[in-house]
């Protein structure tokens, strides 16, 4: 009897945690974020399609992919909703999921959202339930087989050296967290209006612009680096400008 | 939420003492998970603070019976025979025995030779490299890496599922029978924590109980402080840091060690300064096992370096000739001392042992 007891309580606790001491008879509703991945202004498109950046080269993609993580909404009275750790991790890849459904909601009014690019290496692996995205992330490549962690960005394709030359070399950004000293993880905040409401899925497009992976903050070329992995100089730049390429209209 | 923690983890222990008597709860399967007491974990006095966090993961009698399980686990590897066991055998610290650099599935060669597995819960970071800087997490390394046991983290959660006995060793450790990476993680890491070796001589002798040093052993332990400490610092022989120790480069490795992980090129070819201890019986020695002997360690060490741009300078001579000074009389003397390191009981424990 006392063990059920126990158990209760536990169950109490973990849901006042989890829910931010919501009230337990909120009504829930579901979020989907949509990402949508775009040159610019036009979608992405793999392979067939060439681009330029702003170092005048010529680039086309076959994969993207980023992990998203560590979720949370603002309602329009500045509390904050946290999705709790389990939930809270995504690959998004450009060839298959670009949906990260966020349920048990509660219903009320949201103005902003929060979420990292890649994981935390402060919660990851000590923060339960951040471990168990690893399955996830392995069938998407977001792995490491030398390092224990994770790929944050998985960026390919082929470039030519000018805009105007077919010429077609491989280009591979792979950037993520290798050890305590070299962290690329960013937090990224958008602003935006959307109501949660009881039992329905709402849905919010989030855009990301490749472009701004060259061509932000920070330039990157790719006649003068077109592999960069674990790399302490140019990796931190890409991530920066990753940050910079998400958006909400 | 530090608070709610702590109320958390009492009452999960007053469950699991409370698991002894027949009023223990039941999974969805009506199985009744075993008694799951906390295992003390006791640092030694003369050992610095775990880096390890024990509160985060409590080592539990059953947690450490399912590490077991699965460290000795061929199924861990693609080819259901390369389990953690295969390489780090416990008569020889946890290292691969003989091998030069260890053996993966398939017959492959790997290009390190695999490191002691004992009193890891006082590592900042691990494997030559560093690539892991947290226990828990290194086990991604060994069971994906393509020359180790070249499997993915999710077919060894699908054969754990399939199998009929693993779903109740999860429960007894953990309550229920939900098999996922973080659990697997954790009771690997329960084993691995326990294992810790301070019962050598030296240990003895360090916290003063009762045994004396030979003369010789003695007179080793003081060269070995003058002439090795500042890199084997400490009780447990290392200040955890990579450097160059000045090893020629292996042309069918050429592995730039350190410099994997952090992208610098001041980081080629540093290792991890390794702990001493036990190190009598886990030959051969270096990164790469080039080295078959502890006389042939200090020969290298005094006539062996090679000159690089990242060479420690600890290892160049005020005229700037490479190694240390150490007579062959002093290299007796300091072979005797790292004997004392040995630790009979830790090598023996019946605890860690597969069967």
């Amino acid at each position: 009897m006392k063990q059920i007891i126990a158990l209760c309580t536990i169950a109490l606790l973990l849901l006042s945690c989890n829910e931010d001491n919501d009230d337990i008879d909120t009504a829930y509703g579901s979020l989907n974020l949509v990402f949508e991945n775009t040159v610019a202004s036009s979608p992405l498109i793999l392979n067939a399609q060439t681009y330029a950046n702003l170092s005048g080269e010529g680039y086309s993609v076959s994969e993207l992919k980023y992990i998203i993580s560590n979720i949370q909404l603002t309602r329009s009275d500045n509390t904050v909703h946290t999705i709790p750790v389990d939930k809270s991790y995504f690959v998004i890849n450009e060839a298959g999921t670009k949906t990260a459904l966020l349920d048990s909601i509660p219903v009320g009014d949201y103005t902003g959202i929060n979420f990292g690019f890649g994981v935390d290496p402060t919660r990851y692996p000590i923060e339960s339930g951040s471990v168990n995205f690893i399955p996830t992330a392995e069938e998407a490549g977001m792995l490491w087989t030398w390092s224990a962690g994770y790929k944050f960005l998985k960026f390919e394709g082929t470039y030519s050296t000018t805009v105007d030359t077919d010429d077609a070399n491989p280009f591979t950004y792979h950037v993520g967290s290798h050890s305590a000293n070299l962290d690329n993880y960013k937090e990224i905040n958008l602003a935006f209006a959307k109501a949660v409401t009881a039992s329905t899925t709402t849905t919010q497009t989030i855009n990301f612009d490749v472009a701004k992976i060259f061509d932000s903050t920070n330039t990157m070329s790719l006649v003068a680096k077109d592999d960069i992995q674990v790399d302490p100089e140019n990796a931190p730049k890409i991530a920066e400008n990753v940050r910079t390429a998400f958006s909400i209209e | 939420m530090k608070q709610l923690l702590y109320i958390l983890l009492f009452i999960s222990i007053s469950c699991s003492t409370e698991g002894t008597d027949d009023t223990s709860a039941m999974t969805d399967d009506g199985y009744t998970p075993l008694p799951n007491p906390a295992l003390n974990f006791e640092i030694p006095s003369n050992f610095p603070e775990s880096t390890y966090d024990v509160t985060q993961n409590p080592p539990t009698e059953q947690g450490f019976e399912l590490g077991k399980r699965l460290f000795f686990d061929g199924r861990l590897a693609s080819d259901g025979v390369v389990s953690c066991g295969f390489c780090h055998i416990q008569e020889f610290a946890f290292t691969h025995h003989t091998h030069i650099t260890s053996h993966g599935v398939d017959g492959q060669i790997g290009s390190r030779n695999a490191q002691p597995l004992h009193n890891l819960a006082f590592m900042a970071d691990f494997t030559w490299d560093g690539a892991a800087t947290f226990l828990d997490s290194q086990y991604i390394i060994p069971i994906t890496a393509e020359k180790e046991m070249n499997e993915t983290i999710s077919n060894v959660l699908n054969k754990l599922r399939d199998d009929d006995n693993y779903p109740q060793l999860y429960a007894n450790a953990f309550g229920d029978e939900e098999i996922t990476t973080e659990r697997t993680f954790k009771a690997l890491s329960q084993f691995i924590v326990m294992m810790i070796s301070a019962n050598s001589k030296y240990d003895k002798w360090e916290r003063g109980e009762a045994v004396t040093l030979t003369p010789d052993e003695d007179a080793g332990r003081i060269l070995f402080d003058a002439k090795c400490a500042s890199c084997h610092a400490g009780t447990l022989q290392t200040d955890q840091t990579y450097r160059n120790n000045g090893l020629a480069i292996d042309p069918t490795f050429n592995d730039i060690g350190r410099e994997r992980v952090t992208g610098l090129p001041e980081d080629n070819r540093k290792f991890k300064v390794p702990s001493l201890r036990n190190i009598e019986i886990t030959f051969p020695y270096m990164h790469d096992g080039r080295l078959q002997s502890l006389q042939d360690v200090l020969d290298f060490y005094t006539d062996g370096i090679t000159a690089s741009d990242n060479l420690d300078p600890l290892l160049v001579r005020p005229d700037g000739t490479l190694g240390l000074d150490i007579t062959q009389d002093e290299k007796e003397k300091i072979i005797a001392f790292l004997k004392t390191l040995t630790d009979n009981d830790f090598l023996l424990d019946n605890r860690f042992k597969e069967f």
